[in-house]
């Protein structure tokens, strides 16, 4: 599809049509919508009593309640409003190795998938992509489904590169978020557990609902089939490692990220976060569509 | 030995190997310098073992098994390049003689050979140094025992290892070699241990040392097995023996067969003459043994073997519309017949017979071998002959003399029919009858042919006595007595005959052999075993059966060309190989970087 990534297929945006974003709490919106708010408004959902006033809609006199109290309540109930939905892209270098993986390109398609989704449940969405080199999407909202291929051709012409200190970066992100909403975090989080545990738990801090998305690429989790002596570099740091790799090692490497995407996954469940993990080599549809609870849609 | 001198190289061009050193370089940079892999994340292979030995980081860093190796790579160049050490020094060559008369006995109770050996030891002893020593042997034909050996000490080992043969030298040979030993100037001295002598002048760097004095001896000269007559059962002894002493003496010979004496014959033989005695009528054995009387201090002269298989049979091709007339042949001792019929007669075939009988044919081509035609068909393009048939052909003339008639009463014989045969342009008439010639004989491209106008056939032996003396008159002297002995002598190779897988020598060893080659194993006198696959042995007697060996008297000397003998060495330097070395040192370095690497620890667990 024009602008958008070859897993944007009219069957695949078809299913995305069927899913919206759940939230676990409930968040100011900028507009009508189908997220129930904290404000009171005028949905069906039950908020609250108070004593009627003049000028009050004798519509929402609880008369049940005036017959046993003898006073006057004026129900109140919730308003649904559109979900504010940030979407954090890690672009940095380490989302280009390998590159046969194409990890980024997989971060892309999941982030326009999740923003699609948002944008078709009439939801606002912005993008935010962390390092990476070309013109990112503006910091502003986006609203209405035709606004994906726009998101599309921005995050297309991006191509990871530079080193990113995730837990810094989000924060100075978070300077200039000013309303809670739904945070996606998509990245490999290929760094020390305590970095990311930290970056996130700045979303969480500030009352964010934040679902993780992790991207590995399956030729890494098999040391991109490294064999004999070998000296590693860093794609971000340039840090430099030699090693003798053979079939045991590569069985190690493979136990040491599994064992670091299941901290990360421990860490979201006890913090109530969404985490939901996606090999490149697995097929992208299969993948979103089976993680849709993960990710924190529902049908 | 003088002290060191310089150093050279055999193969300098080998040096051009050196520059496969920057490869080794390259080699080696490429063997430390890790493969680089950029990856999004090192985190996790910092859990890994890191690389064995942390070595440089992209920069050449040579560590001391690079400059090991690099040594080693040196070394082996060196080594192709052949590196000597020119020294200074007397190389000797040592000649020893090994033949049959080294085994005489001396006055002191030792050989002549055991004396050539000590004598020989006590001149290097007395040469003295640690130069090169090269040592050779006269018998069967001089030839170097070994390579040469450095030190006096190892040159006594190979001497020691030397050991005397039963086969005659090779006086011509022999001085061939002493001259070309004296005229190489690379060789500073020359000792000579023989019985011979060197005639004068003597070169100034040959040593002669003498083995023994001329001492009497008797010898037996041949030992010959042959059939008494043509068809006889018997065998015929003749042995010859000579008297190399100064006084005529009295030899007895004595014949053993199969252990059993079974004849004896003595003569007094002057001095220096040699004699024969006849053994006739031998009784049949396996392996007859002379033995000669008195006994002297040669003793492998004074015995002899022969082998009753030796005496071969007579082969006859016999070819005839009727080949069932030849079987009748068969019943002659020593006779082995074939019989063809004219239609399967091949020309070749003639070359495994001694002689061939064609009756009533004649072949296409004039035959190899000697020939007797039996009423031979009248007008063949080969022979030619003219015959004229005779219901009752009558001998009329005979010559008395003649081998073909001897002792033969023609008046007893009964030809009954025959053809009388014409007048023949190469073979005249031996017996004739009223109406031509009867046997006709003559020779022809080297061979005997004899024509018959009679059918002798069959051979009916004592039943027909007059017939039978004609007829083995006409195969003896066709065959002639085909009974020599094979006369094999020490020293002399012989090809191995077909059928023949191994050869058990007289000393009881047994060789493996291939039929068709030379087998060298001669040197022993005695009696040899020719086994085949199927078990079946023949025996082979090989004998020293040479006077001019035997003769311990009057013995030539040595006569070295007078331009050898002139000769002056043009350098005592010596080149002392040093390749040897240049490996061994290659092989230690090699075994010490693999007991050091071995004990290094492989791999550095890193702990983050």
């Amino acid at each position: 599809m024009l602008g958008l990534p070859e897993e944007f297929t009219p069957e695949f945006i078809a299913r995305l049509d069927q899913l919206r974003i759940k939230t676990r709490r409930e968040f100011a919106g900028l507009g009508k919508g189908t997220h129930l708010s904290p404000r009171r408004g005028s949905s069906l959902e039950f908020s609250d009593f108070r004593h009627y006033s003049d000028g009050d809609d004798f519509r929402y006199i609880d008369w049940g309640l005036y017959g046993r109290t003898d006073k006057l309540y004026i129900k109140l109930f919730k308003e649904e409003e559109d979900l504010l939905t940030y979407i954090f892209i890690d672009a940095s270098a380490s989302m280009g190795f390998p590159e046969r993986d194409r990890k980024f390109e997989s971060a892309v398609a999941t982030a326009l998938a999740l923003a699609y989704v948002a944008l078709a449940s009439g939801d606002r969405v912005m993008i935010r992509v962390i390092a990476g080199r070309g013109t990112p999407p503006p910091p502003a909202f986006v609203y209405g489904r035709h606004r994906i291929v726009e998101l599309g051709r921005s995050l297309t012409a991006i191509r990871p590169g530079g080193e990113v200190d995730l837990a810094p970066a989000l924060a100075r992100e978070m300077v200039s978020i000013r309303r809670a909403g739904k945070v996606f975090l998509i990245s490999d989080f290929m760094m020390l557990p305590n970095v990311a545990t930290r970056g996130l738990g700045l979303f969480t801090a500030a009352n964010m609902d934040v679902t993780a998305v992790q991207i590995l690429g399956a030729r890494e989790l098999d040391a991109q089939g490294l064999n004999g002596d070998v000296e590693v570099v860093d794609a971000e740091s340039g840090e430099r490692v030699r090693v003798s790799i053979g079939q045991r090692e590569r069985d190690r490497y493979r136990e040491t990220l599994l064992r670091l995407a299941r901290e990360m996954k421990v860490f979201c469940f006890r913090n109530g976060l969404h985490y939901t993990l996606y090999t490149t080599g697995a097929n992208f549809h299969d993948f979103f569509l089976r993680a849709v609870s993960d990710l924190g849609l529902v049908h | 030995m003088g002290p060191l001198n310089a150093m050279g190289l055999l193969n300098p061009g080998a040096l051009y190997f050196l520059a496969i050193v920057p490869a080794l370089i390259i080699a080696y940079l490429a063997r430390e310098r890790p493969r680089q892999a950029t990856v999004s994340s090192v985190l996790a292979f910092r859990a890994l073992h890191v690389m064995r030995g942390q070595r440089f980081g992209g920069r050449p860093r040579f560590t001391w098994t690079f400059f090991l190796e690099l040594l080693a790579l040196c070394l082996a160049v060196f080594a192709m390049a052949g590196p000597y050490l020119l020294k200074k020094g007397t190389p000797i060559a040592v000649v020893i003689d090994n033949s049959a008369a080294m085994q005489a006995l001396t006055p002191s109770g030792k050989t002549r050979f055991e004396n050539a050996l000590a004598a020989t030891n006590e001149a290097l002893d007395r040469e003295g140094g640690s130069g090169q020593v090269t040592v050779y042997v006269t018998a069967p034909q001089p030839h170097q025992v070994s390579g040469a050996v450095s030190g006096i000490g190892a040159a006594h080992e190979v001497i020691a290892r030397v050991q005397v043969v039963d086969a005659p030298d090779d006086p011509v040979a022999l001085a061939t070699l002493l001259g070309q030993l004296v005229s190489d100037g690379h060789i500073g001295r020359i000792v000579f241990a023989g019985y011979r002598s060197i005639a004068p002048p003597v070169p100034a760097r040959l040593v002669p040392i003498m083995a023994g004095q001329p001492i009497a001896n008797y010898a037996i000269g041949s030992f010959a097995l042959s059939r008494e007559t043509f068809g006889a059962a018997d065998l015929h002894a003749r042995v010859t023996v000579a008297n190399f002493s100064p006084a005529a003496q009295a030899l007895k010979v004595t014949i053993a067969g199969d252990g059993k004496p079974i004849g004896a014959a003595q003569a007094t033989v002057a001095s220096g003459e040699v004699a024969t005695f006849d053994f006739p009528k031998l009784a049949p054995a396996e392996v007859y043994r002379a033995q000669l009387d008195p006994s002297d201090g040669f003793a492998l002269d004074n015995t002899a073997s022969a082998t009753g298989s030796a005496v071969k049979p007579v082969a006859v091709l016999f070819v005839s519309p009727t080949p069932a007339d030849g079987a009748s042949l068969r019943s002659i001792p020593g006779v082995s017949v074939e019989s063809r019929a004219p239609a399967a007669y091949n020309p070749k075939d003639l070359a495994n017979f001694d002689l061939a009988i064609f009756e009533y044919t004649v072949p296409k081509e004039l035959p190899a071998v000697n020939t007797l035609l039996v009423m031979p068909p009248p007008g063949d393009p080969v022979f030619n002959f003219s015959a004229q048939s005779a219901p009752r052909v009558e001998v009329a003339c005979w010559p008395t003399t003649d081998p073909l008639t001897d002792e033969v009463n023609f008046r007893l014989l009964n030809f009954r029919s025959g053809e009388y045969l014409g007048q023949h342009p190469w073979m005249p008439a031996v017996v004739t009858g009223n109406g031509g010639g009867l046997m006709l004989s003559g020779s022809r491209q080297g061979h005997r042919f004899v024509a018959t106008g009679f059918n002798p056939f069959p051979y009916l032996g004592r039943e027909n006595l007059p017939m039978s003396i004609l007829t083995l008159n006409m195969l003896g002297s066709l065959a002639g007595f085909g009974a020599q002995t094979s006369g094999y002598r020490t020293g002399e190779p012989w090809i191995v005959p077909a059928g023949v897988t191994a050869i058990a020598l007289p000393s009881g060893r047994r060789e493996s052999v291939q039929a068709g080659t030379l087998f060298t194993s001669v040197n022993s006198q005695g009696v040899y075993q020719l086994l085949g696959a199927g078990g079946q042995k023949t025996l082979r007697a090989v004998n020293l059966a040479d006077l001019t060996a035997s003769d311990l008297t009057n013995i030539s000397p040595i006569s070295i060309p007078a331009a050898a003998a002139s000769a002056m060495p043009a350098s005592a330097i010596v080149r002392a190989p040093l390749a040897a070395y240049f490996l061994a040192a290659i092989i230690a370095l090699i075994v010490i970087e693999s007991l050091l690497v071995y004990r290094r620890p492989r791999v550095v667990e890193v702990s983050q």
